[in-house]
């Protein structure tokens, strides 16, 4: 089989318009001459709300902007074109960062070299963004895992006033928002066809910063509807890099990191409206605090996945939302299992993974023991440690395969601080959150 | 007995929701009338009702009148639409208010809250009096409380003494006859009683069968008749087992081990009062009030020796405690149930040996939001060493006799061999057999143990007495005339070609482009591919070709007889698919250009550089296979096809490292599937794994549509494709493949072969033939059945059951055993139909005997 589109014969990639008009927002890029629209669908929305234009106008622009990486990874050309006009200083260096950072999983999978190619060009910035007077509401973004559960279900308790919301077209997601009890809002992308086509014929292609992109298309979302907050619930481990790449740090998640929420909030706030806030609440949570958070919401048990794979669709059956094999499903059996009756957890799996003497490497891979802690998003290996060591302590956990291996051979040569779990479940630094929600977790 | 003879019939939520229903109730009603006794009618509420009775309940006092003027507002609208004066309703509504406006109302008392139930039967019941009388059959209103009275338990707490309460009834000739006076047709409510006290209380669960039974018991009814939307009670639940057969006679003790096994359509606690009363009780469909249904009397049990059921239940934990010291110790099993006692755990299955003592624990609100478990164990590890394995599931083996039954389960014994199994239990009622197993893996073993059961005689599905039509055969539309198989209306063609050739194999190319067509409607599937492996005749290839599908090989030497006959094949239209093939052979393929699967780490890691640049797929193990036969299934962990999916992220990097890109995955689980749900399933599965393979365009789900035997449902490629197109709507981005071999050929081929000898030995009538299985190896290799026809007396009935074999010296060289054919001679052609995959492809010259011919018709 040999391909028949070259990206390496591109010259270069274009932004070449962004619109919205009718509930729609159509994005437009272009590889040389060949055109490519997304189109992104809000369900429902109103015309652009009078005084909001020019904050509108500024987070379509951003969302061209980001959006744009899944289509520059096409050719990764050398020559990039700005044909609606150039962003400010501001955008211009979140941009580049969103495109180097992002991409760099994208180009170490691909062996490509990015570095140096995004000193973007900017314009003068115009007017800041002004008190846009929005609507004291949030859109709280949920992703089907137990992570924007517990947000959404802290809001609740604290009666926050939000709207549930996602991008895409999982079934699973759909379910789990459901079961929120809150209202919800499901915006649809539409991946330019081109794009799927190029894939098909040879382009590059791999990761992108979904979390940069999605939360662009929030920001628009809130501003077209009237939210004063786009909300994420990225927890404190997110920060760390995946590997390190030609002295380069190569973060899998790296847009549900800290720096970029930081930057992104900053541009908002700034650019686009001065009573916008753009966050994620459970920033100061380790995994471990989130899932001590989430054993409580036995609601959500039956229909939630935070599995590596990409279920989209809901069974009925645990096999069908948890693969039990992937490193996500591991960590996250192992750091509900202190927190939750032994019955009700294994329910949620369909299996005891803990007793599976096959997986006893796996779980040592998670607590740093003997092999590195897997690229993935899981939980770091302190947490994983003192899991194990609670549940070696418990009569109805000491006598599982990877429990008792634990206990017998890693147990005694870990110092006392690696047993304390009590530790891990304090509250980091909260001072990222709205004033009003620090201490929310106290 | 009374002299006025009684049947009590019961209708649920669903069945009196709408006029047509009521109407049914009606002429349901009118015929048992006409057996000449009285019918007494035993309603639910409507359906809903009773959930937005129970919102009322929980609502603030404030919200209740406006959840409560909606009630009314409803019943009233429904009375409307029954044509009866909403008058009627004035006594519930009026109850109503007074519950509204009670005192107790603030607090939610437990009586309280039993009144507010009760509205919901009060007004069904009420509305049905009134549009049966208006329908004719003049229907006299009962008060349930009147007649019920419940007891209260030692031991019961006040929740249960008023929501979930129990009634001892008597047969009572005297009320029989006095309710006869007033009117032959009576109706009352379901799920409610009075206590000592006369307060309004509820029979909990399963109330309102509960209510027939005791009111069957205490008019010493004829019969009850529990209405409900399924036709009865099967042999196992019909969802996991589509081959789970109608019971059409159980004794009481039987049901009640199914319905406390796992069975939902009958609750448990209704079969009690029927026992004491000895009242037949019949479960029947409304939507097909014809159909026999199940019965449960004292003499269904009476039949051939039979396991009736297999159900399970699932999220069962098992507490296993080891100990050794203790165990002659008196008073030790004592102190441990004692613990299972302050815990307020009750256990269910015991297990013992000398040193081990293993119980189960039914799923519980107790087991799965309390610490209960963890505190238990923790108490336990004081006197023993303890482990809790979950989650399990519980399959019983249900039926009358159970331990004159062991000799005959070895083959079931084995299914359960592969699995770990951590108890099994035979009660000394010689009802059951439980085994308790890992829960993820019972589902999958429903159906096996089934078919085992079957196939073992143990399940004596033979016996009309006991055993109905299958779930199956009962949901598929009726009417179907199949068309006359081609080989049959080409009948002297394939006679005259059997005396030219010999045994021969004849082909129907029509047959093939048919089927290919059918598929071709499936829309989500961008690309077909035959596998040719089933059969590689090249007129065939080239029809299918013709078709617009590519071919899909298993060896160089297949990828080289499609490039010799099929030329202008595009190599894009080529899948190379092995397994454990040798380097070399890849070597040709990815020189050749076609599409190379790789399904084993060692191909990347030791010959890496024969992929560099090139675009491959990856073949993946799903997971437990599927299919007719061990040999058929391609998946789990004995099957040596496919990488596990935790393998794939070590193959991807492998290929990137090697240059090669993943472009495809591919997934095949195992063959002659008719669950069309099925495939929507790998694909959903595949999908999943798919997103971290940043170059790829496919997903190949494989194929293995089964192709229909004797009584079974074809497969309905419908449901196959909207499944699929579910599933697309979720991963548009990927193309979809799939790659069917024996779907598309089976039935387009027939093996003809002369009769040579007939005998008749220790009772047993052997048909030879002179084509075994050196020509047809299925039924060998995988006990697989085809039929069997005498093409000479294709219009002589059959008149003697015969095993069909074949000339070679093996005594597994059968074709079929037990046909019914027309007494056959030699000389006589023999047509063994569905041969057109995997016949010729897998003949061979044992003892010297030749291939046989391929004609194509």
């Amino acid at each position: 089989m040999r391909d028949d589109f070259d990206p390496r014969a591109v010259e270069s990639f274009s932004f070449v318009a962004a619109s919205y008009a009718d509930g729609q927002a159509r994005l437009v890029y272009a590889l040389d001459d060949l055109q490519l629209t997304e189109v992104i669908s809000f369900p429902g929305a109103p015309a652009v709300p009078v005084g909001r234009e020019a904050a509108v106008a500024k987070a379509l622009a951003m969302l061209h902007w980001l959006a744009g990486t899944s289509y520059y990874k096409a050719s990764v050309a050398k020559q990039i074109r700005f044909d609606g006009g150039l962003p400010d200083a501001q955008a211009a260096a979140l941009i580049a960062d969103v495109y180097e950072q992002g991409l760099a999983e994208f180009a170490y999978v691909n062996q490509l070299d990015l570095s140096g190619r995004f000193e973007l060009p900017s314009a003068p910035g115009g007017a800041p963004g002004t008190v846009l007077q929005l609507p004291r509401r949030a859109l709280v973004a949920i992703g089907g895992g137990k992570d924007s559960l517990v947000s959404i279900e802290l809001l609740k308790q604290r009666e926050e006033p939000f709207a549930v919301t996602w991008v895409g077209n999982s079934e699973l997601i759909r379910r789990c928002a459901e079961r929120c009890g809150r209202p919800t809002l499901n915006i649809k992308r539409q991946i330019a066809p081109e794009l799927i086509e190029l894939n098909r014929r040879g382009a590059y292609n791999g990761h992108v910063p979904v979390t940069a992109i999605n939360s662009a298309i929030l920001t628009l979302a809130a501003l077209l509807y009237g939210y004063d907050e786009v909300v994420f619930s990225n927890e404190s481990s997110a920060a760390a890099a995946t590997l390190t790449h030609q002295g380069k740090a190569v973060n899998h998640q790296w847009s549900k990191g800290p720096a970029f929420e930081l930057a992104f909030d900053g541009w908002v706030r700034k650019q686009v409206a001065a009573d916008m806030r753009y966050y994620s609440l459970l920033r100061p949570l380790s995994e471990l605090g989130v899932t001590a958070r989430f054993a409580k919401l036995d609601q959500y048990f039956d229909v939630f996945s935070s599995c590596n794979r990409n279920f989209r669709l809901s069974g009925e059956k645990p096999s069908s939302r948890w693969c039990g094999e992937c490193p996500k499903c591991h960590f996250v059996f192992l750091a509900l299992a202190p927190f939750l009756a032994k019955p009700a957890l294994v329910r949620i799996f369909g299996r005891n993974l803990l007793d599976l003497p096959e997986l006893i490497a796996d779980f040592e891979a998670l607590c740093e023991w003997g092999a590195d802690k897997p690229f993935e998003c899981v939980g770091e290996a302190r947490e994983s440690r003192a899991a194990l060591a609670r549940l070696s302590e418990r009569a109805d956990w000491q006598e599982d395969a990877v429990v008792a291996h634990f206990h017998r051979r890693i147990l005694p040569q870990l110092p006392a601080t690696d047993r304390d779990l009590d530790a891990l479940l304090s509250v980091g630094d909260d001072s990222s959150l709205p004033q009003r929600l620090r201490c929310a977790f106290a | 007995m009374s002299a006025a003879q009684w049947i009590v019939l019961k209708f649920g939520g669903t069945s009196v929701s709408t006029k047509a229903r009521w109407a049914t109730i009606g002429k349901l009603a009118n015929s048992r009338l006409a057996e000449g006794g009285c019918v007494l009618i035993v309603v639910s509420a409507v359906s809903g009702v009773t959930d937005q009775l129970k919102a009322l309940i929980e609502a603030e006092p404030a919200a209740r009148a406006e959840l409560a003027q909606r009630l009314v507002e409803q019943h009233r609208a429904f009375a409307a639409e029954l044509g009866v004066d909403a008058a009627i309703l004035a006594e519930v509504e009026a109850e109503l208010d007074e519950c509204l406006s009670s005192p107790h109302a603030a607090a939610r008392a437990f009586p309280w809250q039993a009144r507010v139930f009760a509205l919901g039967e009060l007004w069904s019941s009420r509305l049905g009096a009134a549009f049966l009388t208006a329908s004719g059959t003049t229907t006299e209103w009962l008060d349930a409380r009147t007649q019920l009275s419940a007891q209260a338990l030692p031991n019961q707490g006040d929740w249960a003494r008023h929501l979930s309460t129990t009634c001892q009834v008597q047969h009572a000739p005297a009320l029989a006859e006095q309710l006869a006076q007033a009117g032959r047709s009576q109706i009352t409510q379901g799920f409610i009683a009075r206590n000592l006290s006369g307060e309004t209380v509820l029979l909990g669960r399963g109330g309102s069968d509960t209510s027939a039974a005791c009111f069957g018991t205490l008019l010493g009814a004829s019969r009850v008749e529990i209405w409900t939307d399924v036709p009865g009670m099967f042999s196992a639940n019909p969802r996991r087992v589509p081959q789970a057969r109608l019971l059409r006679h159980l004794d009481y003790d039987e049901a009640q081990e199914i319905a406390t096994t796992g069975a939902k359509v009958l609750h448990p606690r209704c079969l009690g009062p029927v026992r004491e009363g000895g009242v037949p009780l019949w479960i029947k469909d409304t939507q097909r009030p014809d159909l026999e249904g199940t019965c449960i009397d004292a003499s269904g049990g009476d039949g051939p020796l039979s396991v009736k059921a297999i159900s399970h239940r699932i999220g069962v934990t098992l507490v296993s405690m080891e100990s050794i010291g203790m165990w002659q110790q008196v008073g030790f099993l004592a102190d441990v149930f004692d613990y299972f006692r302050r815990h307020g755990l009750s256990v269910d299955l015991i297990g013992s040996a000398e040193t081990n003592v293993t119980v189960s624990l039914d799923p519980s609100e107790n087991l799965l939001s309390a610490d209960t478990l963890e505190a238990l164990c923790a108490d336990l590890a004081r006197v023993c060493r303890v482990k809790v394995i979950a989650p399990c599931a519980a399959i019983t083996l249900v039926g009358r006799g159970m331990r004159r039954m062991l000799h005959r389960l070895s083959e079931v014994l084995a299914e359960f061999g592969e699995q770990r199994v951590h108890l099994v239990s035979q009660s000394s009622n010689n009802l059951n057999l439980t085994f308790v197993v890992d829960e993820s893996i019972a589902e999958a073993l429903l159906p096996r143990l089934h078919e085992h059961l079957i196939r073992a005689r143990v399940m004596a599905v033979d016996d009309a007495r006991l055993f109905g039509p299958s779930w199956e055969a009962l949901s598929a539309p009726e009417d179907v005339t199949l068309p006359l198989p081609w080989w049959q209306r080409e009948r002297d063609k394939l006679l005259q070609i059997a005396a030219e050739q010999g045994p021969a194999y004849v082909y129907h190319l029509d047959s093939v482009r048919n089927q290919a067509r059918r598929l071709q409607q499936i829309e989500p599937v961008d690309r077909w591919f035959y596998a040719i492996k089933a059969n590689d005749h090249p007129q065939l290839l080239q029809a299918l070709v013709a078709q617009g599908f590519g071919l899909e090989c298993v060896s160089a030497a297949e990828v080289a007889h499609v490039q010799r006959h099929c030329a202008d094949l595009d190599a894009a239209r080529i899948m190379f698919t092995p397994n454990f093939a040798p380097r070399d052979e890849y070597r040709q393929a990815l020189a050749a250009d076609v599409m190379v699967t790789v399904d084993a780490l060692h191909a990347l890691a030791q010959w890496g550089e024969d992929f560099a640049g090139a675009q491959i797929a990856l073949r993946v193990d799903l997971g437990p296979g599927r299919g007719h036969h061990d040999k058929v299934r391609t998946g789990g962990s004995a099957s040596k096809f496919g990488l596990a999916p935790s393998e794939l992220a070590q193959a991807q990097e492998l290929a990137r490292k090697v240059g090669a890109k993943v472009v495809g995955l591919h997934a095949h689980l195992g063959s002659g599937i008719l669950d069309p749900q099925h495939w929507a399933e790998v694909y959903a599965q595949l999908a999943a794994l798919g997103e971290r393979f940043v170059d790829l365009r496919w997903l190949d789900i494989g194929g293995g549509l089964g192709v229909p035997g004797q009584g079974e449902r074809e497969l309905d490629l419908d449901l196959v494709a909207a499944g699929l197109a579910k599933v697309k709507a979720l991963y548009p981005q990927w193309a979809l493949h799939m790659e069917p071999g024996r779907y598309l050929v089976a039935d387009a081929g027939v093996l003809l072969t002369r009769v040579t000898q007939t005998k008749l030995k220790h009772g047993v009538r052997f048909v030879g033939v002179d084509a075994g299985m050196n020509a047809l190896l299925r039924p060998a290799l995988y006990d697989a059945v085809h039929p069997i026809a005498n093409l000479t007396r294709l219009d002589e009935p059959a008149t003697e059951t015969v095993t069909v074999v074949g000339p070679i010296c093996e005594s597994g060289d059968v074709l079929g055993r037990e046909r019914r054919l027309p007494a056959s001679v030699e000389g006589d052609i023999i047509a063994i139909a569905q041969a057109g995959a995997y016949g010729a492809v897998m003949a061979n010259r044992y003892n010297r005997r030749p291939l046989i011919a391929e004609v194509l018709l």
